[in-house]
């Protein structure tokens, strides 16, 4: 059964000089909320991963500049909701990039 | 020794003395087993809604509090103490404290340094949610017992309320701002305050020496033996300076030609009025009632409130005494009435739009101040008002408060003076208008810069945006003085611009007939008035308004 089960997932990189730190980390989750999906992140270079609603657990992953991530969803606006967090570390989650 | 800094002050003067650092970080939780886990989980959430309230307000001048705000809402903490509370039977508090410890240790354990820093942060809000959990807010200085500067994260007006004002040195937040409350209390009251020290907590601890230099904005924590010597001296030096000004104080408010105008206090309690009469005002040019409702568990009552207008009254003898009519909602509530969710609350809910919509509040003030009237030189000052029906409909309601205490057979000064205040763009265009029906007039600055501009004074991004002596600001001044002047009714300031040093001579120069402001700067202001010639002071306020720019006017300054 387990092939009916549908996780949407995408990979990027971490630009911000300062790497996904507090006040990134904060806009980020309060993009991910806005979504009714089961959305983690996964640092890709440790493997761990965290609930993407959850700035603490975020935090604790040490997404520093250059780290790989995936962001994987389950649910109704799954595909939507990996895109726009795809697009939003892709443009530095609106910090300015220096 | 350690020294920190803050750009904007507002206060002036020096403090030597030990901290007292109001406590909100130390609290350790009882711990009990509960039976009752409906009602720990719902005080959990409802100190919860109050840590996001506060942080929402908070995150929109500092983006710290941003990351903050996210860190209260965040979903594992909250489970994570839910689940104490359901699984373990853990109080609220407990739970609360173990899940914050287990998750500060996470990030202090980390490598990153940055990171380990963020322990901070969540131990920060644990803090929050954790005082109003416990309700700890209560009269936190009540404890205080000796001469010391108070260190707080912030004091709001229902803390100061309790201070003893005699043992307080220094005031000195981590959070609050020069516009703020606990600022402008603090230079009514002449204490050297500093506010939003970046750090504070971090560094200052109870007992620690600390110097206080108000007007450079400087904090020096446990200074060494020679610094403590230069401040004691530069202390001393700027005590007989105000000392030599308090003299003056007591010569009549005129320029040097001769030409007089008044200097007036704006005070918020009877304290302030004590310290006016003592500064030697000419009067009190705006008396803000709002404090005594901010006070008080429940709308204060007509005869509480005459009581207190009365005693007002009397200690300013025959000098005259504005009582300004409830200023509330904007950025001051009541804790015992609900304004509503307010995007605005600046253009809301707010001063004579409440009491026009609710005139049993209205008439309570409205009745009180009529019968104190009788006690001194009382005069009603509107607040907020934006067009002619809004004074015609407060007129109204004074009237018919005037008919039942004649039926009532209460007396009252049947001739009191009526003004209003100008402090929006549609006073200040309609003033010609206003002037035929008003006694007089008295510009807030404050709220008229704000609002010209369109310019949030609190927010820090903008903040050096908020200009009182901007062309546009200027030109609407001039405006109304002229008008209030054609139709023969003083105008007078009670912005805190009326206090400033800088702005003393173009607003002389302006035509104001009445200054209001800050009884700590009457003495300073009147020294500056003294030494000012009304003609050339008129001829600079016409240059300022010719002047595109602002710089240009302080360069003119003596």
């Amino acid at each position: 059964m387990k092939g009916l089960i549908t996780i949407f997932e995408r990979k990027t990189t971490i630009i911000n000089k300062s790497g996904l730190h507090a006040r990134p980390a904060a806009t980020f989750v309060s993009e991910s909320k806005k979504f009714d999906s089961t959305i983690m992140i996964t640092n890709l270079d440790t493997g761990m991963s965290a609930d993407a609603k959850s700035i603490l657990l975020i935090l604790t992953l040490s997404l520093t500049k250059g780290t790989n991530v995936a962001i994987s969803a389950e649910g109704s606006d799954e595909v939507e909701a990996v895109n726009q967090l795809i697009s939003l570390i892709d443009i530095g989650v609106g910090e300015e990039s220096k | 020794m350690k020294t920190l800094c803050v750009d904007r002050t507002y206060s002036a003067g020096f403090a030597i003395a030990r901290a007292y650092v109001v406590q909100d970080s130390s609290i350790s939780a009882d711990k009990n087993y509960i039976d009752d886990i409906d009602g720990h989980l719902f005080r959990f959430q409802a100190a919860v809604d109050k840590a996001i309230e506060a942080l929402t307000l908070l995150s929109k001048t500092d983006d710290v509090f941003f990351a903050h705000l996210e860190i209260a809402q965040d979903p594992t903490l909250i489970k994570g103490v839910q689940s104490k509370i359901q699984k373990e039977y853990k109080n609220a508090e407990w739970a609360l404290e173990e899940t914050v410890r287990s998750f500060a240790d996470l990030f202090l354990q980390m490598d990153d340094e940055y990171l380990r820093a963020r322990g901070s942060d969540v131990l920060d809000v644990g803090h929050r949610i954790m005082m109003n959990l416990k309700g700890i807010d209560d009269k936190p200085l009540s404890g205080m017992s000796e001469r010391a500067v108070i260190a707080a994260r912030d004091l709001t007006p229902s803390d100061t309320v309790h201070m003893d004002r005699y043992l307080v040195e220094g005031i000195l937040t981590e959070e609050s701002s020069v516009t703020s409350h606990v600022s402008i209390m603090a230079k009514n009251l002449g204490i050297p305050a500093l506010v939003a020290v970046k750090g504070l907590l971090e560094n200052v601890h109870n007992g620690d020496l600390v110097i206080i230099d108000a007007q450079a904005g400087i904090l020096i924590i446990d200074p060494d033996e020679d610094t403590e010597k230069e401040y004691i001296e530069k202390k001393e030096a700027w005590e007989k300076r105000t000392q030599k000004l308090n003299k003056l104080a007591s010569l009549p408010s005129v320029t040097s030609d001769g030409k007089e105008i008044r200097l007036y206090a704006n005070v918020g309690s009877i304290t302030d009025i004590e310290q006016a009469v003592a500064c030697h005002a000419d009067g009190v040019g705006l008396f803000r009632t709002e404090l005594l409702y901010m006070e008080q568990q429940d709308f204060p009552s007509e005869d509480m409130q005459y009581e207190i207008y009365k005693h007002a009254a009397e200690l300013l003898g025959g000098k005259e005494l504005i009582i300004r009519t409830l200023d509330i909602g904007g950025d001051k509530g009541l804790p015992y009435f609900d304004f509503g969710k307010e995007d605005n609350p600046f253009l809301g809910y707010r001063a004579i739009r409440l009491c026009l919509d609710r005139p049993d509040i209205f008439k309570t003030q409205l009745r009180a101040i009529l019968r104190a009237s009788c006690h001194g030189n009382v005069s009603i000052m509107y607040p907020m008002i934006i067009s002619i029906n809004e004074l015609d409909t407060a007129n109204a309601l004074l009237e018919t408060c005037k008919k039942e205490l004649d039926t009532e057979g209460v007396q009252y000064n049947a001739n009191v003076s009526i003004g209003m205040m100008i402090e929006t763009p549609a006073a200040v265009i309609l003033s010609e208008r206003f002037a035929k029906k008003a006694d007089f007039f008295s510009i807030g600055t404050n709220d008229l810069t704000q609002y010209m501009l369109a310019v949030d004074r609190g927010n820090n991004r903008i903040s050096h945006m908020y200009q009182p002596l901007h062309p546009a600001v200027l030109q609407a001044i001039s405006h109304v003085i002229q008008a209030g002047h054609k139709y023969n009714i003083p105008v007078g300031i009670c912005g805190e611009l009326a206090g400033d040093v800088n702005a003393c001579e173009v607003l002389i120069g302006l035509g104001f007939d009445e200054l209001s402001m800050s009884p700590s700067a009457i003495a300073e202001i009147k020294q500056v008035l003294r030494d000012t010639d009304a003609g050339k002071a008129k001829h600079l306020a016409e240059i300022a308004l010719a002047d595109d720019t602002i710089s240009n006017i302080k360069i003119n300054k003596r």
